[in-house]
């Protein structure tokens, strides 16, 4: 039963993981309607701006909070130069998610001539430490990772449900059509759900930073993962694709027990293949709105 | 540039050709979008690698790799039927994903991360030009029967499916069966050339057949042109041969990988942004 425990508990640290990548990846597809696939290889981008900050001795709140506008600004540009444009040109979804590719492999590269292909770890005193809580072996950082995840997703209910942008998202998200005719600016919507999507991508990569190791390869099985949660939860509804992360953590995590960790991958692969078959709504998405 | 490292160079663009070829063969001219091609490359370079390792002799076991890649992508179409568009798209995608990670992780039949090495060439074919004339023969050939299949009337049926699917069947075709032709043939050329990459390098490795193929399978496809054969060639002989310029500068060769990725994505972005159709194409992606 022990084993079971600990297990869960790892699922639900890395779930936490995948839902911060996969809540600002589906709050991106709401608004644009395309798949921003270059958001993996922005998060890991927001980890390594988080260790230059902090290598270079900025706090870790602020080296955070800098490295989560950077992505913003630059989600911005990537925004106006490439798929804004291609939007006008009325691009198929195909011709975005191919433009987002390229942007990801780009951005990998980058990296790669900056940073070189090591791999970068933060090290910080007793960050990594195991504490035993209830018969569970947790590290500090995780359990910041837990906390931060908790503020952040209630924050983001508040911020699409309770306020006015929030609304206006949503229009833009049902029917683009009809939020133009009452006065919406559907662009500044969409560069915003850009803007949010993209500070949540830079915490996300804080965290990843301050957890495991950076390399630039990670960045592609960061989008593979946050992408597998969303479409098993739901894509359509950003709530839906952060419980389907959780569950795609717990998943991965309970399979080791039955089979040998290198397969870890595989399983998340396969279920992304089997949902986007079988189930492309996801488990709480709506079903009429996939179809078109 | 010495007449050896034309020659490497030659068999490179030679090989690619028909890969691309045969990614043109279902993208363009049956309208499948299907990012998973590169996956029927590596199922190619490796079922041919693993026979080989049993004893098979070499042109035999690359034309099993066409077989079994051809058998793969059977399965595939099966799945994705009802599926378009970008969600088509990511199934493909994802499909290319699972066969990376099986590859990477079959370490009994693949030995996983260490790849295989040490694959040997079709006896007497050691020397790089005598394999260069063997290489530009099968590409030849196999680029010549897809043309003969494209000009056919089942060719014409293809690019039916892709223009209108739903005046296909009205007409009492079966759209799908068409489809299954169109991706087993791809797939089968892409498995040759797969084998082919293998015997010649000598060593593949999981990490060939995965995204960064593809995004340089789709930039040659977009810039040639979709459904355009002579589009896809040229377009193979300018991205294979544009980054070697690169290494007349000169750069540390830790940058040089990179630096010829970044070469094959902004050309692909700007293609994109200013010429979606590229050199000759004839349709949109959609």
């Amino acid at each position: 039963m022990e084993i079971y425990l600990q297990f869960l508990c790892n699922g639900i640290i890395s779930g936490s993981i995948y839902a911060l990548v996969a809540s600002g990846f589906s709050i991106i597809y709401n608004t644009n309607k395309f798949m921003h696939f270059a958001h993996g290889n922005m998060v890991l981008l927001g980890g390594y701006v988080f260790y230059s900050l902090v290598t270079s001795g900025v706090p870790l709140i602020i080296a955070g909070l800098v490295s989560a506008c950077f992505l913003s600004i630059l989600s911005v540009l990537m925004f106006r130069l490439v798929y804004s444009r291609l939007q006008s040109k009325n691009a198929s979804n195909v011709i975005l998610l191919v433009a987002s590719i390229a942007l990801l492999g780009l951005i990998q590269n980058v990296i790669q001539i900056i940073y070189g292909e090591q791999v970068k770890v933060i090290d910080l005193k007793g960050s990594n430490e195991s504490l035993e809580i209830a018969g569970v072996i947790i590290t500090p950082v995780q359990i910041v990772i837990l906390v931060v995840c908790i503020f952040l997703f209630v924050g983001l209910y508040f911020l699409l449900n309770k306020t006015n942008l929030g609304r206006s998202m949503k229009a833009v998200a049902n029917n683009q059509e009809l939020a133009k005719i009452i006065g919406i600016n559907e662009k500044a919507v969409k560069e915003l759900s850009f803007i949010i999507g993209s500070f949540i991508g830079g915490i996300a990569g804080s965290l990843i930073a301050l957890e495991q190791s950076l390399a630039p390869a990670h960045g592609v099985n960061l989008i593979v993962k946050g992408f597998t949660g969303a479409i098993i939860g739901g894509i359509e509804v950003v709530p839906a694709s952060i419980l389907g992360s959780y569950l795609l953590g717990i998943i991965e995590n309970i399979s080791i027990i039955y089979i040998s960790s290198d397969f870890k991958i595989t399983i998340s692969f396969g279920l992304l293949f089997l949902f986007l078959i079988f189930k492309p709504s996801g488990l709480l998405g709506q079903k009429s709105s996939i179809k078109k | 540039m010495n007449f050896d490292f034309l020659t490497i160079l030659f068999i490179q663009i030679s090989i690619y050709t028909l890969l691309a070829v045969s990614f043109n063969f279902s993208l363009g001219f049956t309208g499948l979008i299907n990012l998973g091609h590169i996956a029927f490359y590596g199922l190619g370079a490796y079922t041919s690698a693993i026979l080989w390792q049993k004893g098979l002799p070499v042109y035999s076991t690359i034309l099993i790799g066409g077989m079994v890649a051809a058998f793969f992508s059977y399965g595939l179409i099966f799945f994705i039927r009802k599926l378009k568009g970008d969600y088509l798209a990511m199934a493909t995608l994802s499909f290319n994903f699972v066969i990376y990670s099986l590859l990477l992780n079959l370490d009994d039949l693949t030995s996983g991360s260490q790849g295989i090495a040490g694959i040997e060439r079709p006896s007497g074919l050691d020397n790089n030009f005598a394999f260069l004339v063997f290489v530009v023969l099968v590409t030849s050939l196999c680029i010549y029967l897809m043309w003969r299949i494209l000009t056919s009337p089942l060719g014409k049926m293809f690019q039916a499916v892709r223009d209108d699917e739903v005046l296909i069947r009205s007409l009492g075709k079966n759209s799908f069966e068409l489809k299954v032709k169109s991706i087993t043939i791809s797939a089968f050329f892409a498995g040759i050339a797969g084998g082919l990459w293998g015997h010649f390098l000598g060593f593949i490795h999981p990490s060939f057949f995965y995204l960064n193929e593809v995004i340089i399978l789709l930039t040659i496809v977009i810039i040639g042109g979709l459904a355009s054969l002579k589009g896809t060639i040229l377009a193979t002989f300018i991205i294979v041969f544009l980054p070697e310029l690169i290494r007349l500068l000169d750069i540390p060769q830790s940058i040089l990988g990179p630096m010829r990725q970044i070469v094959y994505q902004l050309t692909l972005l700007i293609i994109l942004l200013f010429n979606s159709r590229g050199f000759f194409g004839k349709i949109d992606l959609e």
